[in-house]
């Protein structure tokens, strides 16, 4: 069996072999094949090269051997680029002659259906055989800038500069069109992984293994598809945790039409994007929604120290966009910095009179070096300023590449964040480009500037916050709610009617209300009165899962005569609207009324698994949609973080003169739920809505719940 | 004809195609693998073995063939 250590031995040697077989080598120009050798040997790999060829003797001036067997040297990694057809007998002789890593480049596997899957299950199990680990099939290679090594091994057009951000992609395509954006703005990368269909080295191997990366600073991450949202999760908990790496990452299929026409609010309203955006927050990677937006961040991490606190300096030579930059970075909840009287008298003695010294600090259209120089280094050297935003406009005498070069000069004399704005594009792009070249951070626009610096602000905030345990409970029966779940699964049944999902809350120890089943009028008035007015009648049947929607409720019942129509009333509805249900009785409960309406649910989703719902409760939860999700477990930060993120957590709080809720009554059932959500694997949605949630220190109360396994 | 006569017929083919020398393919070559055959050559073997043997073939389940043995049996299939 593979250990943990022995795969990241052999992922690190996809990145620095000491020697290098191509597998199906030819050469033919402008093929996979020829492209990737040639890449290996402009890169200047400082290795054994060994091109793999059935039919050539030489290619690029290097002796060719017709199977990877017959090189008497020992290969460290191999690049297969034969056709999918034969990837399999290749592999083969890579296990024959004990080499461990392997990327396999050619596509036609998973990604072309049943031929496909079973092409690239073959591959693991050859793998498996010989201890191989392999990234691909079906992408676009490796490539490590480390001086060290130098390798490029993909079919890339050209290979990056030297950086210390690490990017890692599902899909081949959009790495070639990374590297061009990166290029024009000197963006370097220290890995760059095209994973393609991850059929054994996946992303999660790779995070751990850039976690470990003493090159890689900053880790992005491009995904179509999450196939273990635990495992990612944890992979990023456990790396930012240890190594305070900021993960960064774009999941593709935002606007998949995610939420499924499901049978209960929590399922309608979690869809999978829904999920994944919650469950990538949760583990504290950042989740970008453009390529744009990602190295707009990962520039300011990977060039810069992150923000102390929020407060920022603007220094300008252009009135206009000072005060954007401000809107900006007020609308994205940084501060101004208000200067100490320090460096207010030193930039009133070295500006000109008609220069602006408060922030934003406006050095006036005709500002030189000098005069930048001055008003950053002053604002960093400042304790009350955590950044300094630069921005610049060209006029007829500024000295664009002078200013840039003193921009550098002095941002790089203090430990704190420097970001830059030369605003224009044809003029300034000479000082864009130093400025890009010294690693400091450039944006076109002051809004992307602004939004750079407060998610690196937010993920400095990140790292301060102690990684919580899940909250275990002793007063719950598992094995009882497993059982229940378990027998209803058995005798065919998908849905739990409101009765038996209450006897499973009531397990878990959650707030249900006194209630009994009923089968005639005559039992109702006496349920009601010994229950006590007012009361709440409902129908139970494994039939209706919308009881509102058949008449088959009647609230606020007040007396034993109302509570007898009110049987009656459900009977001859449900009879009228659903002939064919199977009734089961009548439900009759406790009515409170005098709370705040909350919902609380859980589903199941494919990748992340058990996903907890909180929000605003009631019969327009679909309409307001104000509710957010994690991953189970939870624990108490966590808890206390949902239900502080909902739009109406004010009214929770007390909002006009109203008092304030039981919010601890809250946090306690969703810790509950999500301990049932974990040991019930088959509950696939449920619902609790509404919660009544009543004035602090009153408690909460389950009017209504339903369970789908 | 039996299968040894299809063979030998086969490989003259292939050796055509390929370029090689009969001498040089083994009875259980695979043509990409052991033969470095391309996709272009996979598609001429085809016509190729169609005209030497004066058969239409399925395309789809010829070139679904890797192996010098699998053609034979492939053809044979044919010719008898």
């Amino acid at each position: 069996m593979t250990t943990v250590d022995e795969k990241l031995t052999r992922v690190h040697n996809i990145f620095y072999p000491e020697s290098v077989a191509i597998v199906g080598a030819t050469k033919v120009p402008g093929t996979v094949p020829h492209d990737l050798v040639m890449n290996i040997l402009r890169s200047g790999f400082q290795g054994g090269v060994y091109p793999v060829s059935p039919r050539e003797k030489y290619i690029a001036g290097i002796k060719c051997h017709k199977y990877v067997l017959d090189i008497d040297d020992p290969v460290d990694l191999a690049v297969i680029v034969f056709p999918s057809s034969v990837c399999h007998l290749a592999l083969e002789q890579c296990g024959k002659k004990g080499i461990k890593s392997v990327i396999i480049i050619s596509a036609g596997f998973r990604e072309i259906g049943s031929n496909g899957i079973e092409r690239e299950e073959q591959l693991k199990t050859i793998a498996k055989k010989y201890g191989i680990s392999f990234i691909g099939p079906n992408c676009l290679g490796v490539i490590n800038t480390d001086p060290n090594v130098i390798l490029d091994a993909s079919f890339a057009r050209q290979m990056p500069e030297e950086g210390n951000i690490a990017f890692l992609s599902q899909s081949g395509a959009l790495c070639t069109a990374v590297l061009d954006y990166a290029r024009a703005k000197h963006i370097g990368f220290s890995k760059f992984v095209s994973f393609g269909n991850k059929a054994d080295v996946s992303e999660i191997d790779l995070l751990y293994y850039l976690g470990e990366d003493p090159k890689t600073h900053v880790i992005l991450l491009y995904l179509e598809e999450i196939s273990n949202g635990p495992g990612l999760m944890k992979a990023a908990e456990d790396i930012i945790a240890k190594t305070g790496k900021p993960i960064l990452a774009i999941k593709s299929g935002r606007t998949e039409a995610g939420a499924s026409a499901a049978a209960s609010h929590t399922g309608s309203l979690a869809g999978s994007d829904d999920i994944c955006d919650a469950a990538l927050k949760q583990a504290g990677i950042i989740r970008c929604t453009t390529i744009e937006e990602m190295f707009n961040l990962a520039i300011a991490l990977a060039y810069q120290p992150l923000p102390q606190n929020n407060r920022v300096a603007i220094i300008t030579n252009a009135g206009g966009p000072g005060v954007l930059t401000t809107d900006a970075s007020i609308s994205e909840g940084l501060r101004l910095a208000k200067f100490s009287d320090a460096t207010t008298t030193i930039l009133k003695k070295s500006l000109p009179l008609t220069a602006n010294i408060k922030n934003p600090v406006d050095i006036i259209g005709d500002a030189r070096a000098d005069r930048y120089k001055v008003a950053i280094a002053q604002a960093l050297a400042d304790d009350n300023v955590d950044g300094v935003f630069v921005i610049l406009t060209p006029q007829s005498m500024t000295d664009i590449e002078t200013i840039a070069r003193a921009v550098c000069d002095v941002a790089g004399q203090h430990q704190k964040p420097v970001y830059t704005s030369f605003m224009g594009e044809a003029d300034v792009s000479y000082g864009i480009d130093i400025l890009q070249r010294n690693k400091l951070p450039h944006y076109i626009l002051p809004e992307s500037m602004s939004k750079a610096f407060a998610q690196a602000f937010s993920f400095r905030q990140q790292q301060k916050r102690k990684k919580n345990r899940p909250v275990s409970f002793k007063d719950v029966h598992k094995a009882k709610a497993q059982k229940v779940l378990k027998d209803a699964k058995s005798s065919g049944q998908n849905y739990l009617p409101e009765e038996e999902a209450l006897e499973i809350l009531e397990l878990y120890n959650l707030p249900v209300l006194q209630r009994a089943m009923v089968s005639s009028a005559e039992e109702a008035a006496v349920a009601a009165g010994d229950i006590g007015f007012p009361v709440v009648m409902k129908i139970i049947s494994k039939d209706i899962v919308h009881k509102f929607d058949v008449g088959g409720v009647v609230l606020n019942i007040q007396s034993k005569n109302e509570a007898r129509q009110a049987y009656q009333k459900i009977m001859k509805n449900v009879n009228d609207n659903k002939p064919q249900a199977q009734i089961k009785g009548i439900l009759v409960s406790k009515m409170i009324s005098d709370g705040m309406e909350v919902i609380l649910g859980i589903k199941r989703d494919v990748a992340f698994g058990p996903v907890i719902m909180f929000g605003i409760g009631g019969i327009f939860v679909e309409i307001f949609k104000d509710v957010t999700f994690r991953v189970a477990p939870l624990d108490r930060v966590t808890v206390q973080s949902m239900i502080e993120e909902v739009q109406a957590y004010e009214l929770l709080k007390g909002a006009r003169g109203q008092s304030a809720k039981d919010v601890d009554a809250i946090k306690d059932c969703l810790l509950r739920l999500s301990r049932l959500a974990v040991d019930c694997q088959n509950i696939k949605e449920l619902d609790i809505n509404p919660l009544i949630v009543r004035n602090a220190g009153e408690g909460a109360y389950i009017a209504d719940a339903k369970i789908m396994i | 004809m039996d299968k040894a006569q299809i063979q030998q017929r086969i490989k003259k083919v292939i050796a055509n195609v390929l370029k090689i020398n009969e001498s040089e393919i083994p009875d259980d070559a695979n043509f990409i693998f052991d033969l470095g055959a391309d996709s272009t050559q996979s598609i001429e073997l085809v016509a190729a073995f169609e005209e030497e043997f004066d058969i239409e073939m399925d395309e789809a389940k010829a070139l679904e063939v890797q192996t010098v043995s699998d053609a034979v049996d492939f053809i044979a299939g044919y010719v008898e």
